[in-house]
Formats: structure tokens, sequence, C-alpha cells
């Protein structure tokens, strides 16, 4: 029970703010006569997909060598092809707008017959060796086919997906701490993150402006952000000499997004922009004493955090969020 | 707590239920409106960005004055203890005064200064102890586990984060870990701190962040059971090695493996079976995860089937049964059985869904690709989300 709630229920009735029939429902739930399972049972359904594919994973690995590598490209391909066949099945029409899904199951069932169908495209390469040198490829094919049923059938977890493939493409994990942009092609690999992150922050843009899927629009920008700040960022504190470059860009960048992140109240992504233009900043006040211990730049990194933090105040007064 | 302080949240609690109340057009704007009239709430609340964002820059703005004097105090010795009590007690001093103002109480800064009020004053104390007055070890480590949990616990009553109140737990069970019989108060101590704080869950008289402390501590206390009871806890004397080096070891009989079996096969149905009574959430949650904890021991000791079919046979037995529980909540008159329901009722579901990306992505993307240039080789390939994770 939450007394406060029950108390603030039973007040809000007497004054007629709340109608009968409201307060009963939420006097209800407020005492715990009326609980949701909803996240327990999609916790269970997550767990089960993330089993499934862990077990067809080690049968595979395991017994490829018994089981024939037709026998075993045949059964993920025909258990891949039964979830999406289902899937289908249940899915509601094509439209540019958000649609719930049908049921509790459907985003799962999708996510399943996905990834079977991105490891027996893996397992199929690795074995009849289809694209040979070109091999990378398979993931381009993979996070292709991940968008298109993204938007076939609307799932934001499937465009994540998608996203991040086609990243691991590139060579770049989003994941910026396992340190792909810190690896010693790591100049490439940056410039494939920032035109990575310039796609998707322009189709971000144009999911919104066009009306295509607007609620794309965070996944996108989202991860679109997060290799373009952290790539500059990297290319700041990664370079030996060429990090004032960087560094000017990062500022660029930086700004950029704050400003028109507050003017369309995105708070996310003008604090990814406040943390990325800190963390390069913090180069800047440390470089000159690379060489000698002092005091100084930690007392300037102080002072930064007092104006940054001056900054965050006065943006969230202004900044109507959405 | 602040009697002030407890006024807000309690009317935050109101407010936040009206949220979620219009969110689902169970009220309209009006009655919302209504609503936050009758429980008004002075506290500037930013959204969770904004706080995380504000506790950084604090904590930057905090460690960044004490790295500079650090750095300037190097040369003298046992410079640092002062200079960490002389931080945490400012820190703390500051914690005070953000707390007390409605237009920060909520900002994340007064969450980063008492954070690190207390770390500072805790890793203080632990340097005094080990570099000023010369002590042991292992004497230091009990008596900072020991300042932690009270330290710790004091700061979660005094601003209600249920946070501290996790950490004085933690703290506490270590310390006891060390102790002759280590397990036994893990059993004894969990017992108790689960069933006291079980009573205090609805406590109207108290604030809704020291409830929240309360759910906390029953399931440290859960937990501490658990892991006092796991037959691989005991078989390979998990709690015993917590204790100082030498400390002796239980002794295992063949009665006490055969307890200690049945009680990790009964304990998390006993949990779960207090969850569905109860229907508290978090109840069962924890029932599930020891639950599967045990199914895990089991096979760990029970080689039933190779790997490959447990896994599978466990992810289509998970499906299945969620899809049943969903299936049969559904049907049921008013989409109900003995008050549970697969509906959301008043969650934030598209923050939900968008909470729900980050582990799909975490857990199913693929490796990055490596230099395309690179030749390849046969039985590199790898299996799982985007083809990458198993080796063939």
């Amino acid at each position: 029970m939450n007394p406060d709630v029950v108390g603030a229920i039973a007040r809000l009735r007497a004054g007629n703010v709340l109608s009968s029939g409201q307060a009963a429902l939420f006097d209800r739930v407020a005492h715990r006569s009326l609980v949701s399972l909803s996240l327990e049972i999609r916790a269970l359904l997550y767990a089960g997909v993330l089993l499934l594919t862990s077990g067809v994973g080690l049968l595979v690995s395991e017994h490829h060598r018994e089981i024939g590598p037709l026998a075993i490209a045949g059964g993920i391909a025909l258990a891949g092809a039964a979830c999406l066949v289902w899937v289908i099945c249940k899915a509601p029409p094509f439209t540019w707008e958000e649609i719930p899904s049908p049921n509790v199951a459907f985003d799962y069932v999708l996510l399943l017959g996905l990834l079977l169908f991105a490891s027996d495209l893996a397992y199929v390469e690795v074995q009849f060796t289809v694209l040979g040198p070109r091999w990378t490829y398979h993931l381009l094919v993979v996070g292709a086919v991940y968008l298109l049923a993204a938007y076939l059938w609307d799932s934001r977890t499937v465009l994540g997906l998608a996203l991040t493939t086609l990243a691991a493409w590139r060579g770049i994990s989003i994941s910026l701490i396992s340190g792909s942009l810190w690896a010693a092609d790591a100049a490439r690999l940056r410039a494939n993150a920032i035109v990575l992150g310039l796609l998707y922050v322009a189709a971000a843009a144009l999911s919104v402006s066009l009306r295509r899927k607007a609620h794309f629009e965070d996944v996108f920008a989202n991860a679109g952000l997060l290799l373009l700040l952290g790539a500059l960022v990297s290319g700041v504190l990664g370079e030996q000499y060429a990090w004032g470059v960087w560094l000017a860009a990062l500022l660029v960048a930086a700004g950029l997004v704050m400003g028109l992140s507050f003017h369309r109240g995105r708070s996310l992504y003008f604090a990814q922009g406040v943390a990325a233009a800190y963390i390069g900043l913090l180069r800047l006040l440390f470089e000159p004493f690379r060489h000698r211990e002092s005091a100084i730049p930690f007392l300037l990194a102080a002072l930064l955090a007092v104006g940054v933090l001056a900054l965050l105040f006065a943006a969230h007064r202004r900044m109507r969020e959405q | 707590m602040r009697r002030q302080s407890v006024a807000w949240e309690r009317a935050a609690e109101v407010r936040e239920a009206a949220q979620g109340w219009r969110r689902v057009g169970a009220v309209d704007e009006p009655t919302e409106h209504a609503i936050r009239e009758a429980f008004p709430d002075p506290c500037v609340t930013p959204s969770v960005v904004w706080r995380v964002l504000t506790a950084c820059m604090v904590a930057a703005i905090v460690l960044c004055t004490f790295g500079a004097f650090a750095v300037a105090l190097q040369p003298r010795p046992n410079a640092f203890p002062p200079l960490m009590f002389l931080f945490g007690g400012a820190a703390i001093v500051a914690t005070e005064v953000l707390e007390a103002s409605p237009r920060s109480a909520r900002r994340g800064a007064a969450g980063a200064t008492s954070f690190l009020g207390v770390g500072f004053l805790l890793l203080g104390f632990g340097i005094f102890l080990v570099e000023t007055l010369g002590m042991g070890f292992d004497d230091a480590l009990d008596a900072v586990l020991l300042a932690s949990a009270l330290a710790w616990g004091l700061s979660g009553w005094r601003w209600g984060s249920p946070v501290f109140t996790a950490l004085s737990a933690v703290s506490l069970f270590l310390l006891f870990g060390r102790w002759p019989y280590g397990r036994a108060l893990w059993l004894l101590a969990g017992a108790a701190l689960a069933g006291l704080a079980a009573r205090r869950l609805d406590e109207a008289s108290w604030a809704p962040s020291h409830r929240r402390s309360a759910a906390v501590l029953v399931v440290a206390g859960i937990l501490a059971v658990y892991a006092a009871v796991n037959v691989y806890s005991l078989d390979r004397h998990l709690l015993e090695d917590l204790g100082r080096y030498g400390a002796a070891r239980i002794v295992r009989s063949p009665s006490l493996v055969v307890l200690s079996a049945m009680a990790t096969a009964v304990l998390p149905l006993a949990i779960l079976g207090w969850g569905a009574r109860s229907r508290r959430t978090f109840v069962l949650d924890t029932g599930i995860v020891l639950l599967v904890l045990s199914l895990v021991t089991l096979r760990h000791y029970v080689h039933l089937a190779p790997l490959w079919v447990v896994l599978t046979l466990a992810g289509a037995a998970l499906v299945v049964l969620a899809l049943s529980v969903e299936r049969a909540l559904h049907r049921a008159p008013g989409r109900e059985i003995a008050g549970f329901t697969p509906d959301p009722l008043f969650a934030d579901e598209r923050r939900a869904q968008a909470l729900r990306i980050v582990p799909v992505v975490a857990a199913f993307t693929a490796a990055p690709a490596v230099a395309e240039d690179k030749d390849f080789a046969a039985g590199g390939g790898k299996f799982g989300g985007g083809g990458a994770s198993e080796k063939f």
C-alpha cells in the first residue's frame, strides 16, 4: 500500500475532484489490490529469447560436425522463418505512424526471428564462404534487414539493433567503453563513426520533418550523437599532435548539438553535447602541465565545471522540454 | 529527515501518481491540475537527465578541487586524512544547505555532495587508521566496514536515499562475513532484517523514501539468507572466504549439505509465495532471480542434459510460461486473477520501451568487424546477433 496516495485519494474524493469510479480504481492500485505483471512478463520473454539463442549457438558450436552444415543452416532458417511468418500473420497493416504491438509476444518473436536469421547468415558464411574476403558485408546485409524489419513492424528495439549492427559493419562498437575508437586503426574508425553519426542524426531529423516514423527520432539521434561526439572526444584525447583540430571540431559540433537541442527541448541531446565539450576541454586544461605536477589544471577544471553548472541551471530554466 | 522534506516528498508522491493517471487518460487535464493545486510541491524537480548531469558536474567540482589540494599538499606526510575529513565535512554541510531549499533539494547536487561527503570521511578514516595509527589491515578493514554501515545507514535515514541504505546493508553483511560464524550471522541477521523491514513497508508515518529504503533492506535480507543457505556457497566456502586470513571454515557434514540443498530449492519458492500472497512485485522479482540462481546451482551439480539442451529448454519454458501467464490474465474476467493484471496500469510505457532497447542492443549486437582488407579465415566466424559472440 502507498499510504500517501491512499490518503490523497480519499481527500480528493471527499473534495469531488475524483469521481467514485476513478477513486475506486486508483484506490485498488494504491492498496495493491490490483498489481501489474507487465514488466515481469516482458522480462521473462526477454530472458527466454536470450537463453534460446544462446542454446542454439552452443548447439551449433559444439555439434556442427555431427549434425552437418546443411542440416544446421536449414534448421536455423526454418526456425527463424517460422518466427517471421508468425510476425507477418499477426502484424497490423503498415503505416508511417506509431503502431502499438498487437500482443506482448510480438516484439520478442520478431527479435528471435531476426536473431536466428542473422545467426544463420553468419553460419552459412563461415561454412560455405559465400562472400569470402568480403565476409564483413554480411553485417551490412543483417543491418539492412534489421532496418527494414524495424520500419515494417514498427520496432524501436530492432531499429536500435540495426544501427549498432551497421556500426559494427564499419568496425565500430557503439559501446565506446569497449574501445573500438582507441584501436590501432583509430583514424579510419573515427572517420567511419563521424560519417555514420552524421547519417543517423540526419535520419532523426528527417523522421521528424517528413513525419515518417517520427517516434524513431530518439533512437536515431542518440545512436548518432554517441558515435559523432564519441569519435570527436576520442580524437581529442587520443591524438598526440592534432588534438587541437579535433577539439575545435568537437566544440563546434557540441555547440551545434546544444543549440539545436535547446530550441527543440531535447534534454538528453543537450546533456550529451555538454558532457562531450567538458571532457574535450579537460585536455586543453591539462595539456600545458603534461610534464609537471601542478594544482592549477585541477582548479581550472573545477572552475570549468562551475561554469557548466551555471549553464545547466540557465538552460533548464529556459528550455521547454519535450 | 527534515519535516519539510518529508512533506515535499509526500506531495511529490501524489503528483507522480496523478501524472500516471493522466498519462493513460484516467483523469483529464483539469483534474490533474486540481490535484496539483491540492498537493503543492515547491521543489524544482528536473528530469533524470538534468539531475544526473548536475550530479556529475558537482562531483567534478568537488573531486577536481580535492585533486588540486592533494597535489599541492602531496609532499607533506599524513596530510590526506585531515584533507579528506575537511572535504567530507564541507560536502556534508553543503548537502544540508542544499536539502533545506526547495530550489536545490532535488536537482541532483545534494545527492552528489552527500555521496562524496560520506565517501571522503570513510576513505580518510581508513587511511588514518592504516597510515597514521599504524593499525593492521584486517583491523582497519573491520573498523571501516563498521563505520561504513553506520555512516551510510545514518545518511540514508537523514537524506532519504535507498542507495545509501543498500550500501549500509552491504557493509554490514561484509563485516558479518569477516566474523567467526559469519554464515550463521548472515542467516540470522538477514532473516531479522527482512522481517523487521517488511513490517515498515506500508508505514504511513515514514517518508516515501524511507519506505523504499525498507524495501531495499527486505531484498538485502533475503539475498543474505539465500547466500547463507545456498549449497554452492556452502560447498565453495564463499562466505568463509570473506573472513580474515586463516579463519576457520565450517566442516561440511552430509546432513548440513542436504539441509542446504533443500533450502536452496525451497527458499526461492517461499519468496515467490510471499510475493504472490502480498502482491509485492519487488518480492516476486527477487523470488524469480533466486529461482534462476537455484536452477543454475542445480545444473552445476546435476548434469541432466548437455548445456545447450538446458539453455534451449529453459528459454522455451520461460517464453511459454510468460505467454501462458499473460494469456490467462488476459482472458480472465476483468483481465485479472487474484489481483494481478497484465496491463501496465499507470506506468510510463513509452519510457519503459525506450529503456528496453538498451539491454537488447547490449546483448545481441554483433561485435565490430575487423579491418576490411583482412583475409577471411575459415572457422573465425561467429555466432549470434548479426554473426557475433559464439565461435564456431
